[in-house]
């Protein structure tokens, strides 16, 4: 399956490789300046493990991985997901990972991209054309598995995650423009019907963004306002690497992992953050730019799948360290800490490569 | 595809605009905020200043004692530390819940939520500072009245202060704050902001727990100043024996008629102020405090003070003196006929001397001549002895250092207009009662001796005070009292007269005259009988009369008096029967220690029979095993 040649080399996107290795290499040093060592360690295996798949990846032609590879992945992606249920370890509050030989790991993450690779194969028939509701219907129904079984483990961001990605799936299939306006008005009205309705916390992590003035400092505001301080106090220039307060005495919850982009806003400052998002625009560019130059349509919406969760990570979490998006959970991609999330992350680059390197017809 | 790059574009440029405003436009804020986040400021209390007797006797100051206190800054879950303290360390739900919700105290402030902690209350706190690192164990410096009761009601108490004393001026405009431990009687109140010093602090570097990283400056605390009083502390330890070892009740004020300098003062019963020193938060709900608080006998009331009693006969002192002085009676000629009594109307008025025949003014005084005393106030008229009275400080305030001074009340035509609307009009018989010191007559002790004191001062009226001086620190100037002596202008043949007449009612066989003063002393004084109620209507103690008695000593043409007392012992009877000899008392045992040789065979032997109170030990440290059980010896 695995095919190397001269012409393939030359085709590398190397801007789309070198752009999340560099997220990853400036989210080890927020990773360093605040977390123990044992942290840094595992994100720089995750990242050297994650570079060998996506050249795998990128070396395996995308439409065999589509074809082949992809119902064997979604399927082992949910059976870990029913196993993290019974034998799952709790972190933070979470069940969510896996314990496997001694590292524990993160099904939800495969999952993501499990199901995107089976979105893009149902997708796979379509030459040209709108979906009907039929196709909908079926491609909701390959979403809901991992969807219901993220839900008993109570992470509501993964969830949304998913939504996200079914989204963008039905506008780029062709979904006509009433039925998108529909949809658009149905989740919003769907969103404020659910709010009465939702658990203690989840309500007042909305609130303490609807009504900054009236929430709790010390209660579910904390962590908000401490990363908003955190953010702001860095300044322009930031106060230097490793001499984060915020981070480094504890006051900023999960430095290293969901508040990684506060780290980086508090030592390395407004310039810090100026930087890291521009590398994301680069990443980002460059992967719709292999999406519109993709030679089929399965191959255009599977990486666009991936910009959608990519682009819904960033909004969520980056929105959440400066207090404009409820607490969700939802790390940052690439730089939090978490090795399942960046080894997923590169599997997604690996296939984007891969499109891209098959981009002409042969 | 296009329209997802304006979209991603988008996001981006609304989270960037927000990293901008936080980073840029808002960044000074954030950075003060992130600074208050992580330094602490922690006070480290000043002790107050000791107080001491006036040869230097410590009579109150600190010991260390472990608190629990609780730093709000650091709760996070207000609902669990309230649980955590209540069910561990015992302490009351309620004040802490109070405390906790306090609006006005600064959350860097630590709440003192346990005193004196046991040491299993430490063991606990310091198992559990990772889960709770909001509560902490302080060593802090605790009150100590090192003599118990001794002279409580001029050194007073202490407590934390009420939200009401944070409303006056007094305080509030001296930096006073929630929380603070003030004086809340006494020389502890009065002299409050001379006793506390000011309070260190620590600020250090804690982590998001409270828990501190690093110590950036520490400033130490500043003592108070200690304060010498006027009080000698044997002759107040020996006036409260004089009252407790018969189990009576009432007053005692001992003061040098040259300066006001109060040597004792007492009122009976008394309290124990160490009980107000450990309960110093929410102090009211603490039950050994109640029980103080409630008793129905008023120990925290100073009746050398608060307390208005009629004077009885010590009131013919200031008759006699204003007499003289507006010539009603002249020195040669004071005859009035006694005739055992005055018949007013339908009314007679009996002398519970008999009948003294004609006396002069010497001898009127010496036998307390209650019939001489009615004619001579109907000669001068109510008027005229307000008029002198007043001149003496009677039915005002002394001035005295000391919180709650009663004024008191004296004869005139208006008191009686507003206290007796149904018979408003002044009457004879008013001022016959009023010029023996009863009927229109209450005043407190203080009053009585400041007036008389003055006029054996041949009309200096020292205010009385009990502070002397303020020793200096690194912070303040050394203090002194300043005396401000009112003057009278009064004739010296008539101090001559008062003196030697006084001198009489103790050693020419006088009212005082069976309770053998020392004849060396020169003790001058005069007796009172203090009515309760009408003399045939008495049935049981508390119906009988107080007995009064005032004295001065020495009372000799060439020598001044240099210790007036007063006493008077509740329902004690007639005057010269139980306050007398507890003046005399006094006085011997201030001319003993003057001369330094035993003066009255009595004294010495009351001194040899009622030990000194030991003093509780000094600066001791609390000891760690304090509630660990005693092993059983093995035999």
């Amino acid at each position: 399956m695995v095919e190397i040649n001269q012409r393939n080399l030359r085709d590398v996107d190397w801007l789309l490789l070198l752009a999340p290795v560099a997220l990853t290499v400036f989210g080890c040093i927020g990773i360093a300046s605040t977390a123990p060592r044992s942290e840094l360690k595992k994100q720089v295996i995750a990242l050297v493990i994650g570079l060998v798949v996506a050249l795998v990846v990128m070396f395996t032609d995308y439409r065999k991985i589509i074809m082949n590879v992809a119902p064997f992945f979604y399927a082992a992606a949910n059976i870990l997901l029913v196993l993290v249920l019974f034998v799952g370890k709790d972190i933070n509050g979470n069940r969510a990972w896996l314990q496997i030989f001694g590292f524990s790991f993160q099904p939800s993450e495969f999952a993501k991209i499990a199901t995107i690779l089976m979105l893009a194969r149902y997708m796979a028939k379509y030459r040209t054309g709108s979906i009907t509701v039929k196709d909908m219907v079926i491609m909701a129904a390959i979403v809901m598995p991992p969807v219901i079984l993220i839900a008993l483990e109570h992470d509501t961001g993964t969830m949304l995650t998913f939504g996200a990605i079914l989204g963008v799936f039905y506008f780029l299939g062709g979904l006509r423009k009433i039925l998108l306006a529909v949809g658009f008005v149905a989740v919003i009205v769907g969103l404020i019907g659910v709010y009465p309705h939702l658990k203690g916390y989840q309500r007042e992590r909305i609130d303490v963004i609807l009504h900054p003035e009236k929430a709790d400092p010390r209660g579910f505001a904390y962590q908000t306002i401490q990363s908003v301080i955190a953010v702001g106090s860095g300044g322009v220039m930031g106060k230097g690497i490793g001499h984060g307060t915020q981070g480094k005495l504890g006051f900023l919850p999960f430095a290293w992992t969901d508040f990684i982009a506060a780290v980086v806003g508090e030592e390395m400052g407004f310039a810090g953050i100026l930087l890291v998002m521009v590398l994301y625009l680069v990443f980002i560019w460059r992967l719709i730019h292999v999406a519109l130059g993709a030679r089929d349509r399965a191959g255009a919406l599977m990486v666009m799948g991936f910009v959608s969760l990519i682009t819904f990570h960033i909004l969520s979490n980056l929105g959440m360290v400066v207090g404009i998006m409820p607490i969700m959970g939802i790390p940052l991609p690439l730089m939090s800490s978490g090795g399942t999330a960046v080894i997923s992350m590169f599997m997604g680059v690996g296939l984007a490569l891969s499109v891209r390197m098959r981009r002409f017809v042969n | 595809m296009r329209g997802f790059q304006y979209l991603v574009l988008a996001i981006f440029l609304v989270l960037g605009f927000r990293f901008y405003v936080l980073q840029v436009a808002r960044h000074e804020d954030y950075k003060a905020r992130a600074e208050n986040n992580r330094i602490r400021e922690i006070p480290i209390l000043a002790p107050r200043g000791a107080i001491l007797d006036r040869n230097g006797v410590v009579l109150v100051d600190n010991t260390p004692a472990f608190n629990v206190v609780v730093f709000a800054d650091d709760v996070a879950n207000k609902e669990e530390t309230i649980n955590t303290l209540v069910e561990n360390l015992g302490v009351d739900r309620k004040e802490l819940t109070d405390e906790l919700n306090d609006k006005f105290r600064p959350g860097s402030q630590p709440i003192l939520v346990k005193q004196n902690a046991l040491a299993s209350d430490r063991a606990w706190i310091s198992a559990h500072e990772l889960e709770h690192p909001e509560i902490k164990v302080e060593l802090q410096p605790q009150r100590v009245y090192r003599f118990g009761k001794l002279a409580a009601h001029v050194l007073g108490y202490i407590g934390e202060i009420s939200p009401k004393q944070l409303e006056y001026p007094r305080y509030k405009d001296s930096g006073y704050k929630s929380g603070d431990i003030v004086g809340q009687g006494g020389i502890e109140a009065v002299y409050d902001k001379i006793l506390r010093g000011q309070n260190g602090m620590r600020r250090l570097i804690v982590d998001s727990r409270g828990r501190p990283v690093a110590e950036l400056e520490k400033i130490e605390p500043i003592k108070g100043q200690d304060i010498v009083t006027t009080l000698d502390f044997d002759l107040q330890n020996l006036a409260e024996n004089l009252f407790t070892s018969k189990n009576e009740t009432g007053a005692l004020i001992a003061l040098n008629p040259q300066d006001g300098e109060i040597f004792a003062m007492v009122s009976v019963p008394s309290f124990d102020p160490n009980v107000f020193a450990r309960n110093v938060v929410s102090t009211e709900n603490r039950k050994e405090v109640r029980a103080i608080v409630n008793d129905p006998a008023h120990p925290l009331f100073n009746k050398a003070i608060q307390s208005i009693y009629p004077t009885g006969s010590t009131w013919k002192i200031m008759m006699a003196t204003a007499a003289l002085e507006e010539g009603v009676i002249t020195p040669k000629s004071s005859k009035i006929v006694c005739g055992g009594g005055i018949q007013l109307g339908n009314r007679f008025l009996n002398d519970s001397g008999g009948n003294h025949g004609m006396p002069d003014i010497h001898a009127a005084i010496v036998h307390s001549c209650d019939g001489y005393f009615y004619r001579l106030g109907l000669k001068m008229g109510v008027d005229m002895i307000h008029d002198w009275v007043s001149r003496f400080g009677m039915g005002q305030k002394t001035g005295i250092d000391l919180p709650s001074e009663q004024k008191g009340i004296i004869p005139s035509r208006e008191w009686k207009k507003r206290v007796n609307p149904r018979d408003p009009v002044w009457k004879d018989f008013d001022t016959a009662i009023a010029s023996i010191g009863q009927g229109s007559v209450a005043v407190p002790p203080i009053g009585l001796i400041h007036a008389e004191a003055g006029i054996i001062a041949g009309g200096k009226f020292h205010t009385p005070h009990v502070f002397k001086e303020a020793k200096p620190t690194q912070l303040e100037e050394v203090k002194y009292y300043n005396d401000q002596p009112t003057e009278l202008k009064l004739s010296p043949v008539t101090v001559d007269i008062i003196d030697y007449a006084m001198w009489g009612v103790v050693n020419e066989g006088g009212t005082a005259g069976k309770v053998a003063f020392p004849r060396e002393l020169n003790v001058g004084g005069k007796t009172g009988t203090a009515q309760v109620i009408a003399r045939e209507k008495v049935r049981t103690k508390e119906h009988k009369d107080h007995s009064w008695f005032i004295g001065f000593a020495p009372m000799h043409t060439d020598q001044k008096p240099e210790i007036g007392v007063v006493a008077i012992t509740e329902n004690g009877g007639w005057g010269a029967s139980a306050s007398a000899p507890k003046v005399k008392m006094i006085q011997a045992e201030y001319f003993s220690k003057k001369l330094g040789r035993p003066i009255l065979p009595e004294l010495v032997a009351l001194n040899a029979q009622q030990a000194k109170p030991e003093p509780a030990p000094a600066g001791a440290r609390p000891r760690i095993d304090a509630d660990r059980k005693r092993q059983p010896v093995r035999q």
